[in-house]
């Protein structure tokens, strides 16, 4: 806790003088909110995988709004008794979608050619007040999702408050306590199963690394750490454990941010090894190459994609 | 106190039952129906206001492949 000495110590350290800054403990920064607490680490380590044939095409009207059309073919994972068996079956569709991006409010619809339909609503009703809502509709009976949410900006604080379907409530809170530590605690009730649950978050952030981590009643524990080794490189760890079942998980990655493209991968302690390659073609075109090995349950899953747009 | 509990409900049972119900039988019509509307009318409400946002995009550009 550097930032706590008291200035006499300044006339030694002159090149660097954000350890002398005496902390202004009313001026503190906004902390991020707490959805993203475990961000830079999860940017790294759970980057969004696929399986098969991936083609999106955004087509933007204007500055604000843009129409966007992806096709996705490949073998879909279906539930199976046994955990050790994976049942895939293949599958394609066809997905529409539609963006209007705005400073003060966000729409982004998608529709797939099953009925599925995925929407989320972003807006400023004030400077500090936000709504976000964010919905899965389906059209079998009983199988669609929906989440409100209502987000309060103070000045070195967050609070936010959630509702969502089975009668879910839930309430988080996140303080700035030094302008590198924020601490936050959340709780939540859920009606269908009944249960409750109430967890504390802590992170710590400096110009080169980040640590989070996180408790919960529910029996989760995380923990992460992500150094920023250059503005191109930066390494993460994870370890998450379940003290009711008695199970961790613990996983190393790399985010290397190069010129043309982006490559990101991880190990698990399941062994799981994947990783993701995004790479600039040109202006606008993306491809993309996805792979995740599964050495224990032996699923190999790989594929490719093309962005336009 | 339970035979007093017991009463009280009897007494009162009908109608705060049936207010009771009358809600969530409100409540429960009113979401499916915000399901529906949701679901059909989300997509073409996004539209709808980016057509009509500036610079106005024109109809051709809306269905147009390029």
């Amino acid at each position: 806790m550097a930032d706590l000495f008291p200035p006499l110590v300044t006339a030694q350290i002159d090149d660097k003088p954000k350890v002398d800054e005496k902390v202004d403990y009313s001026n503190l920064p906004c902390p991020v909110p707490y959805e993203e607490l475990h961000r830079e680490a999860y940017m790294s380590l759970k980057p969004d995988t696929f399986e098969g044939l991936r083609f999106d095409f955004t087509k933007g009207l204007n500055q604000k709004f843009g129409l966007c059309h992806s096709v996705m073919m490949g073998p879909t994972e279906v539930p199976s008794q046994s955990p050790d068996t994976v049942i895939k079956i293949p599958t394609a569709h066809y997905e529409f979608g539609a963006n209007y991006i705005d400073p003060k409010l966000m729409l982004v619809g998608r529709v797939m050619t099953d009925g599925r339909q995925s929407a989320r609503v972003r807006a400023d009703l004030t400077d500090k007040l936000m709504v976000k809502a964010n919905a899965q509709l389906a059209n079998e009976p009983h199988m669609s999702q929906a989440m409100f949410n209502f987000d309060y900006m103070g000045s070195d604080y967050r609070a936010q408050l959630q509702f969502g379907n089975n009668a879910l409530v839930g309430a988080n809170y996140i303080q700035s306590v030094t302008p590198r530590l924020s601490l936050g605690g959340e709780v939540f009730w859920v009606g269908v199963p009944r249960k409750s649950g109430i967890g504390y978050a802590a992170r710590y952030e400096t110009d080169k690394m980040v640590a989070s981590g996180q408790v919960a009643s529910t029996g989760l524990m995380a923990m992460n750490y992500v150094q920023k080794v250059s503005d191109k490189v930066s390494l993460a760890t994870d370890f998450m454990y379940n003290y009711f079942s008695r199970e961790a998980v613990a996983s190393v990655g790399y985010d290397y941010m190069l010129r043309q493209s982006r490559v990101r991968g991880k190990i698990d302690s399941n062994g799981v090894a994947s990783a993701l390659l995004e790479e600039r073609l040109s202006m606008g075109l993306n491809f993309l190459m996805s792979a995740e090995l599964d050495h224990k349950k032996k699923d190999y899953k790989f594929g490719f994609g093309l962005t336009v747009g | 106190m339970d035979s007093l509990k017991g009463k009280g409900k009897g007494s009162k049972g009908a109608s705060s039952s049936s207010k009771l119900d009358l809600v969530k039988e409100w409540t429960n019509w009113s979401l499916k129906k915000a399901k529906v509307a949701t679901h059909y009318g989300f997509i073409p409400l996004i539209i709808v206001i980016g057509m009509n946002s500036d610079p106005k995009p024109h109809l051709f550009q809306l269905l147009s492949p390029v």
